[in-house]
């Protein structure tokens, strides 16, 4: 066993089995891009050549025109982006706050407001969102931008308070206290102090606190319905209630995909860099 | 005397300023978390059809009835936790290799890295109804490669453990890359210098991983291992879109078991019976790894 090890360990020393890295780097890049190539190749393809992706070479851009045309498949886009964006900005507003105090001040209210984020983290969704559903409706909060993305929020504050706190221990408070005894206000010291070095980490938890918005599908499969239909749901209902339309349903996921990718492209920096637990 | 000095700790500028940054949060929790799971807890002790909610008191008997079900017992629960556990293992192997192999530096680096966190911004709907495309029994390309290569096609979604391996296979897909980044802020952090040394006495690259990587990144893959087991416990998405929980239920996780229960079969009390017993599960399961995370945090500190 050991010498096997031994053997895959040198494989990727540098230097020596060059290749063999070169070969499984190249390997493990396919597979994970593969279903998304596949899917892009997909929703080029017109209707009548869906089951023959592999074969022909006719390509339009029938597919994007025809989700972009339907009213609500576009109202989704508009939804999805909206209920994202203002989901991730309350989210950071309020987890900022929470992890501050979590990692600044010990004693029985951090103690049992960490054990309380820690217990409802660990509830599984459905057992909030089944009777969430009845909440909603009766505050009348069903099928609204408000019902959708506060649960969002609820979500980010047991985790994000979580990394916020983590992020806030590597921070010297030294700086704080400082401040604290040069008269600033316990307010003043934490938004002016602490809160600009922790830039970084709050780009980290946007990027993933809008990618989870933008990708969540029970709740807004429990909790939208005709006034205010999301992405995830449109797109999966391509390919049952409306019958099969594969060629649809990949041209609106690549749309989907767009600006998740630009965010991740331009937010990965952010999240190794902040996200060192 | 005594309780003079707790309460004004109790109500000092600090423990106002404390609140303060709290409530906000607290007040969302209370609203959209811990209403609903009270509302759950006493909806799982009545009689409650969606078709026709009677609300009588029926205590134990939704507790019962999900306990005693069959479907829940032999396939449910044995799933879920097969699946939580195939799911964490697979892709901390490979998030863990790939991550080392990121984190060393040559040429294409970022580009490699770009394209390997990729599932990353993928929606788990749209990686599983993806995998559905590509696992289609008469078009998917897996099977047309299959075929060519003079290979059989199977109907890899309507058997139980071809099933339930494809679903493995997208989750695994969907969350190495998340190891793999998380794991590469942790080896980034780690101090240079023993490593250094270790290259100056020759050791070799598995000595080096067993004996120095491995420990000093222990803490960070508990609390990955912790989070992730946590959210695969709970996964819906993945399944409802792969497979539905089908073939003829046989591939139903918890979440789905509960949904269903609730929102197909309209019986919203067996529903939350079954989410608060999943709910209780994982919470114990969740115990457990506190302890093992504290427990490791403070042997390696």
């Amino acid at each position: 066993m050991s010498k096997v090890q031994q053997w895959f360990f040198n494989a990727f020393a540098p230097g020596t089995r060059r290749i063999s890295f070169i070969v499984g780097m190249s390997v493990a890049c396919f597979l994970f891009a593969f279903p998304v190539l596949w899917l892009i190749l997909t929703s080029f393809r017109p209707e009548a050549d869906i089951y023959y992706v592999y074969k022909g070479t006719d390509f339009t851009l029938d597919n994007f025109r025809q989700v972009l045309a339907n009213d609500r498949a576009s109202q989704a886009f508009l939804n999805s982006a909206v209920i994202a964006t203002v989901a991730t900005f309350f989210s950071i507003l309020v987890t900022v706050s929470s992890g501050y105090m979590l990692s600044r001040f010990k004693g029985p209210i951090a103690k049992g407001w960490f054990g309380t984020i820690y217990a409802l983290r660990c509830v599984p969704f459905v057992t909030w969102v089944l009777p969430l559903y009845f909440v909603e409706q009766r505050y009348g909060l069903y099928d609204t931008y408000l019902g959708l993305f506060l649960p969002h929020i609820a979500v980010h504050i047991c985790f994000f308070s979580w990394l916020m706190k983590g992020f806030f221990d590597g921070i010297d408070p030294s700086m704080e206290q400082a401040a604290l005894i040069d008269g600033c206000t316990r307010w003043g010291a934490f938004l002016r102090v602490a809160l600009p070095s922790a830039i970084p980490a709050i780009s980290a938890l946007a990027v993933l606190s809008w990618l989870f918005s933008w990708n969540e599908f029970l709740f807004a499969l429990i909790l939208s319905g005709q006034h205010t239909p999301v992405t995830t749901v449109v797109m999966a209902q391509f390919v049952s209630e409306m019958g099969m339309q594969w060629n649809l349903m990949a041209a609106t996921a690549v749309l989907a995909l767009v600006p998740a990718f630009l965010l991740t492209l331009f937010g990965q920096k952010y999240v190794i860099r902040g996200l060192k637990i | 005397m005594k309780w003079k000095q707790t309460r004004r700790k109790l109500f000092g500028e600090q423990q106002r300023f404390v609140l303060t940054l709290v409530i906000p949060a607290a007040a969302i929790l209370t609203f959209f978390q811990l209403i609903p799971i009270i509302l759950g807890t006493s909806a799982s002790f009545r009689d409650w059809m969606l078709y026709n909610p009677k609300k009588t008191w029926v205590g134990l008997s939704q507790y019962y009835k999900v306990l005693t079900d069959p479907e829940f017992l032999k396939i449910v629960l044995p799933n879920t936790f097969l699946f939580m556990i195939c799911s964490v293992v697979i892709s901390l192997v490979l998030g863990l290799i790939l991550a080392l192999a990121l984190n060393r530096s040559f040429r294409a680096q970022k580009l490699v890295q770009t394209i390997l966190l990729m599932p990353l911004m993928v929606a788990p709907v749209i990686a599983a109804i993806m995998m559905r495309w590509i696992f289609n029994d008469q078009f998917g390309i897996v099977n047309v490669v299959l075929e060519a290569l003079g290979g059989e096609g199977q109907p890899w979604l309507v058997q139980r453990w071809s099933a339930f391996a494809v679903i493995v296979l997208t989750d695994v897909w969907l969350w190495t890359p998340w190891f793999a980044l998380l794991l590469l802020a942790g080896l980034q952090s780690l101090p240079k210098e023993p490593f250094e040394a270790a290259e100056i006495d020759g050791t070799t690259a598995w000595r080096v991983f067993r004996h120095l990587t491995l420990p000093m990144l222990k803490p960070v893959i508990i609390v990955c291992i912790v989070i992730r087991s946590i959210d695969a416990f709970r996964t819906f998405d993945t399944v409802w879109a792969l497979t539905g929980g089908g073939p003829a239920r046989e591939t139903e996780l918890f979440s789905i078991y509960a949904y269903e229960q609730a929102f197909v079969f309209l019986d919203f009390a067996k529903g939350t019976a079954a989410a608060i017993i999943g709910a209780l599960i994982i919470l114990v399961v969740g115990l457990v790894m506190y302890r093992i995370l504290d427990h490791a945090r403070k042997v390696s500190s």
